[in-house]
């Protein structure tokens, strides 16, 4: 992948961000017979973590 | 041999009083009781499960697929009828627990519905060039002719009190933003500012503010402007997303 696009696939990455904190993160909390927990919406901080910390990796590899 | 019995379920994406406004969306269904009506989708467990759906939650595509139809759904929702949005991942056994959930929650769902009715969400997120902000505070104290050890101890005290007050600064402007958004909207929420390592831009983020304005009214977005100017030349710089379903809004009075 080239940087450009590692770039653009940051980008959308913060969109999904916005889209997590609203969707995952906030709106009544309704306990259903499934219900995601407040440890499943950290794992998935966690992993977005990862995967810009990865992308920001390859960036600076690409860089180099 | 029998096939097992389809493993579904339903999935609640929100609540809405105007059955008839909400009958014309596409690819959900509806579940009244009483003035209620839940927005829901029959789902496959194998899906959903609760052993799976952590899982799911870390594989990328997947998450962002299922959030972008969350959000996709409420969007729709919102644009024919006042929502309450539920939180991602409440899932139903049967539609008859649905009816039961609507029922035992039905007051605060009318309350909510009343307070957002008509409103919509807007976002606005303020970030900092530090370096351009550093260099409007007033400028520190002239180097003296102490010795190097002196000097240097002079230099690292300035240095320090200097991104105190930074700090401080950026706590004020978020705080002037918030308030002066605040004053336009119908209720206001500054979220924790994203961090760093979220959102990928070196520059931090100072407000995650969230504003319920009525539907129509340009007040907010014109202060938004007005404050970006004002800011520009401290290195402020201000995006404003949205309309969205009011998600910040649907819980508890703000």
């Amino acid at each position: 992948m080239s940087v450009v696009e590692r770039r653009q696939a940051l980008a959308e990455q913060v969109t999904l961000l916005d889209l997590v904190d609203r969707v995952l993160n906030k709106g009544v909390v309704v306990t259903g017979d499934i219900t995601l927990s407040v440890a499943d919406v950290d794992l998935v901080y966690v992993g977005l973590r990862l995967l810009l910390a990865s992308a920001a990796t390859l960036d600076r590899e690409a860089a180099r | 041999m029998i096939d097992a019995p389809a493993r579904t379920a339903w999935y609640v994406y929100g609540v809405a009083e105007d059955e008839a406004a909400l009958s014309q969306l596409a690819e959900v269904e509806l579940i009244r009781q009483g003035r209620l009506t839940a927005v829901v989708r029959e789902v496959s467990l194998d899906e959903y499960d609760e052993t799976v759906l952590p899982q799911r939650l870390n594989d990328r595509d997947w998450l962002e697929q299922n959030a972008r139809a969350h959000e996709d759904v409420l969007q729709s929702a919102a644009a024919v009828t006042a929502i309450v949005p539920l939180r991602f991942g409440v899932i139903y056994r049967s539609r008859e627990q649905v009816g039961q959930m609507l029922h035992e929650r039905s007051d605060e769902f009318l309350v909510t519905l009343e307070r957002v009715r008509g409103h919509v969400e807007l976002g606005v997120k303020v970030w900092a060039d530090m370096q351009m902000l550093g260099r409007t505070l007033a400028d520190g104290e002239a180097p003296s002719a102490a010795g190097a050890g002196a000097a240097y101890l002079q230099r690292r005290r300035a240095e320090q009190e200097r991104s105190r007050e930074l700090a401080v600064r950026c706590a004020e402007l978020a705080e002037e933003a918030h308030v002066r958004l605040d004053a336009v909207a119908s209720a206001a929420v500054a979220n924790r500012p994203q961090p760093r390592e979220l959102t990928g831009r070196s520059e931090p983020m100072l407000l995650n503010g969230a504003y319920l304005v009525r539907d129509g009214d340009d007040r907010l977005r014109r202060e938004v402007e007005r404050l970006a100017a004002e800011h520009a030349e401290l290195g402020l710089e201000y995006e404003l997303t949205g309309p969205w379903p009011p998600h910040n809004f649907a819980g508890e009075a703000q």
